[in-house]
């Protein structure tokens, strides 16, 4: 099959210089400005039409196979040299937009070779529809709805392919597949793996993966994402929930520095699913897997859920309301008592930019000299660069050794304050020598983290205030713990590796009896009212002008998948 | 507060001299005694049961069987898609048969919450859902009214006999008059 490579850039939205080569094409006697070098196809839908596309996909190779996007085009006659409607069809995803051009879809010619596209889509295609999963995202239910016909005329048994486990996390029902070889391309161009292919011609061809060498890569994850129809499913999100069930909100990975813009799918306050969201730059159309299913700690239930304080040998569980006041007296006494220059706050690279500040300042506010210290920032291995084996320079997607969201975030915020500030490290080495008397440290990692020497150290603090997730040898001893809330559950926003600033929003509520960590930072630090990110974030920027503009992924057109 | 000009006083009319000597009250009881030599159509209900017309009852559910014994629900979620009081719970599983892919691991119905509409079975694409013309209903807690798989399935064994009709056609009401100018409907036909 020829592969031809799109030329220009496939993101949208990422040439935005309006200059004055932008191409002008009429679309259906529709005067029409597309980015230079897109496919009219592209153009179309970003012009808002919604053009039937099953193997297009703006961040692969165009193969132009599934024929459902086809358009008319007006050529000069081969004898006469006037520009007329050409015989023939043209596939929309396989034609750069040239300056001038007249194209339609709004043709009975063009309607006409969707609905046999349809039908010849749906020959074999079983009416499966209520115990598939890919049911209410289904183009194929989509554009059979929209395109195609409303009865089959098919008379012969239709071939029945039995699913196949393809892969540790992933499925494959064959005779769902409308054969648009996306997975294929994916696995040959992004992860750079090659794992799938398709075998057979015509009506027998199907997906399959090699004897022996299962769908098995770190981003194998987005082929269930673009298969456009129910073929590959994902054995994690399988029967779990109907897709009508569940709602969405904007959020951005945790999993490492990379930062990707992502789709919380939850229902009824239970994560269902993470999705990728398009970023340019930063993410593109992909996700890692190791996001993707890297979720599951959020419903953990042996996350801490309540604060806990400990006076002498007491344990008590104090009212969220009396929470401020115990922090203040006790940091302030703890100055009094042992001098402003031995509190010290370590801010974790899991917390929200927002959090951070928040700590930050109320900790200078009850010790001037407080050291804020850069939190531990768990590393694992080297970075993964895809297609696997690539340079960095030519890498679409790449998965991070720094598995925290937010170290240059924290990084900029305590440089901002300026001060005394210290690496973790140092201050576990200083901690230990007994250095500090009251410290506030921040946890809030999926997986332990506390080093050997951290919990040696941990005797040295007179007052400790610890805000972790899952109960550690600091949550044993500290005088007071606070519960930290999952990304999904909090608002605000996260630095990425190359320094970008990206908002999230909060999924679910945080469970029963804990409360959302920049809520209580929020009245610790003696402001009233509800926390939101938006609102610390402008209190933010008026000290740390860098805050002032955040980066939002651009929108998708709405038809295109 | 409630401004003056918004208070509206109403004094009561006065009573002509047939009210002052009750006799509407007659015109009252003429219904009255009417009503006692007609055919009582009450009964002395738990120890009389009416006769319902059981293939339009809409009562308390039935989780059907296929042929095999197996619940024939294949847990797609169309009920609980289109339950408009959220009374139905489905966990969908992986069934444990060869020639069925979904089934419904766990399936509740709260009975307390549900208005008895209908609408479920009219969803259900494999007619696995029906309402069955059992109306006595009770219980000693709410819990015990969230029938469960097992529970619905139950409710089938006892009430296998019964097929509910499917679309039943509306009978015994025929429209009067006309509307907006049109025919009026034919007796018979769905009314709308």
């Amino acid at each position: 099959m020829p592969r031809e490579s799109r030329g220009g850039s496939p993101c949208h939205g990422a040439g935005t210089d309006r200059s004055a080569d932008m191409p002008k094409i009429n679309i259906d006697n529709e005067a029409i400005e597309c980015r230079p070098g897109v496919p009219v196809l592209q153009a179309a839908l970003e012009a808002g039409r919604d053009v039937p596309h099953y193997c297009y996909h703006p961040g692969l190779s165009i193969v132009a196979s599934c024929r459902l996007c086809l358009m008319e085009m007006q050529l000069p006659h081969p004898k006469t040299g006037e520009m007329d409607w050409a015989p023939k069809l043209f596939p929309s995803c396989q034609t750069p937009v040239k300056d001038g051009m007249v194209v339609r879809f709004d043709s009975e010619k063009v309607r006409e070779n969707q609905r046999e596209c349809m039908e010849y889509f749906l020959l074999n295609h079983p009416l499966d529809c209520p115990v598939c999963d890919q049911a209410g995202e289904c183009h194929l239910q989509d554009y059979s709805f929209k395109f195609g016909h409303s009865e089959s005329r098919m008379v012969d048994q239709k071939l029945k392919n039995p699913k196949k486990d393809i892969g540790p996390r992933t499925l494959l029902y064959q005779d769902r597949c409308v054969m648009c070889s996306r997975c294929v391309r994916f696995a040959d161009e992004v992860s750079g793996t090659h794992e799938l292919c398709i075998v057979n011609r015509g009506s027998r061809a199907e997906i399959d993966v090699f004897p022996g060498l299962p769908l098995d890569n770190a981003l194998q994850g987005n082929v269930v994402d673009i298969c456009p129809v129910g073929s590959l499913l994902d054995k994690d999100f399988l029967f779990k929930q109907r897709v009508w069930f569940l709602k969405a909100t904007e959020s951005i990975c945790p999993g490492c520095s990379t930062g990707c813009a992502i789709r919380v799918d939850h229902h009824r306050e239970v994560v269902q699913r993470l999705k990728p969201r398009y970023n340019p730059g930063v993410n593109d159309w992909w996700m890692c897997d190791e996001g993707r299913f890297g979720f599951k700690y959020v419903h953990d239930p042996r996350r801490i859920g309540r604060p806990i304080l400990r006076r002498g040998g007491e344990v008590e569980r104090p009212n969220w309301d009396d929470i401020p006041e115990i922090v203040t007296y006790r940091f302030e006494q703890a100055v009094e008592r042992h001098g402003v220059d031995k509190v010290a706050a370590v801010l974790s690279p899991m917390m929200a930019c927002e959090e951070a500040w928040l700590l930050a300042k109320f900790i200078r506010s009850v010790a001037a000299e407080a050291t804020l210290v850069n939190g531990f920032v768990p590393v694992d291995g080297d970075d993964q660069l895809f297609p696997a084996g690539c340079a960095t320079d030519e890498a679409k997607f790449t998965i991070r050794r720094e598995k925290c969201p937010n170290r240059r975030g924290v990084e900029m915020i305590v440089s901002a304050l300026g001060g005394n500030a210290c690496a973790f490290d140092e201050f576990v080495e200083r901690a230990g020598k007994g250095d500090f008397a009251a410290v506030w440290i921040v946890g809030g990692y999926p997986k332990p983290w506390v080093p050997k020497a951290m919990e040696k150290a941990v005797g040295e603090f007179r007052f400790s205030v610890v805000q972790d997730m899952f109960p550690n040898a600091l949550t044993e001893v500290a005088s007071l713990v606070l519960p930290t809330c999952a990304w999904v559950e909090r608002e605000g926003c996260f630095v990425n590796h190359a320094g970008r600033i990206q908002p999230f929003e909060r999924a679910i509520e945080p469970r029963e009896g804990a409360k959302r960590d920049g809520q209580y930072l929020f009245d610790i630090a003696g402001h009233s009212g509800l926390y939101t990110g938006e609102r610390v974030r402008e209190m933010m920027a008026a000290e740390i002008p860098a805050f002032a503009e955040i980066a939002e992924a651009p929108a998708v057109p709405v038809h295109q998948h | 507060m409630i401004r003056d000009e918004d208070i509206l006083n109403v004094d009561e009319p006065e009573l002509t001299a047939s009210e002052r000597l009750y006799f509407p009250i007659l015109v009252g009881m003429r219904t009255t005694f009417r009503h006692i030599f007609k055919k009582k159509i009450t009964v002395q209900y738990p120890e009389v049961q009416r006769t319902l017309r059981v293939e339009n009852y809409r009562g308390v559910h039935r989780l059907n069987r296929d042929a095999d014994g197996r619940v024939a629900c294949v847990a797609c979620f169309m009920c609980e898609t289109a339950c408009p009081a959220h009374c139905i719970h489905i966990v969908a599983g992986e069934s444990p048969w060869e020639d069925r892919e979904k089934y419904p691991a766990q399936f509740d119905i709260d009975e307390l919450r549900c208005i008895y509409c209908g609408m479920c079975e009219e969803a259900c694409p494999v007619d696995a859902i029906e309402l069955t013309p059992e109306y006595d209903l009770v219980g000693r807690t709410r819990e015990e009214m969230i029938f469960d798989k097992e529970k619905l399935l139950e409710v089938f064994d006892r009430t296998n006999g019964v097929k509910p009709r499917k679309n039943p056609k509306i009978t015994g009401y025929v429209a009067t008059g006309r509307r907006n100018g049109s025919e009026p409907p034919r007796p018979g036909a769905a009314t709308s």
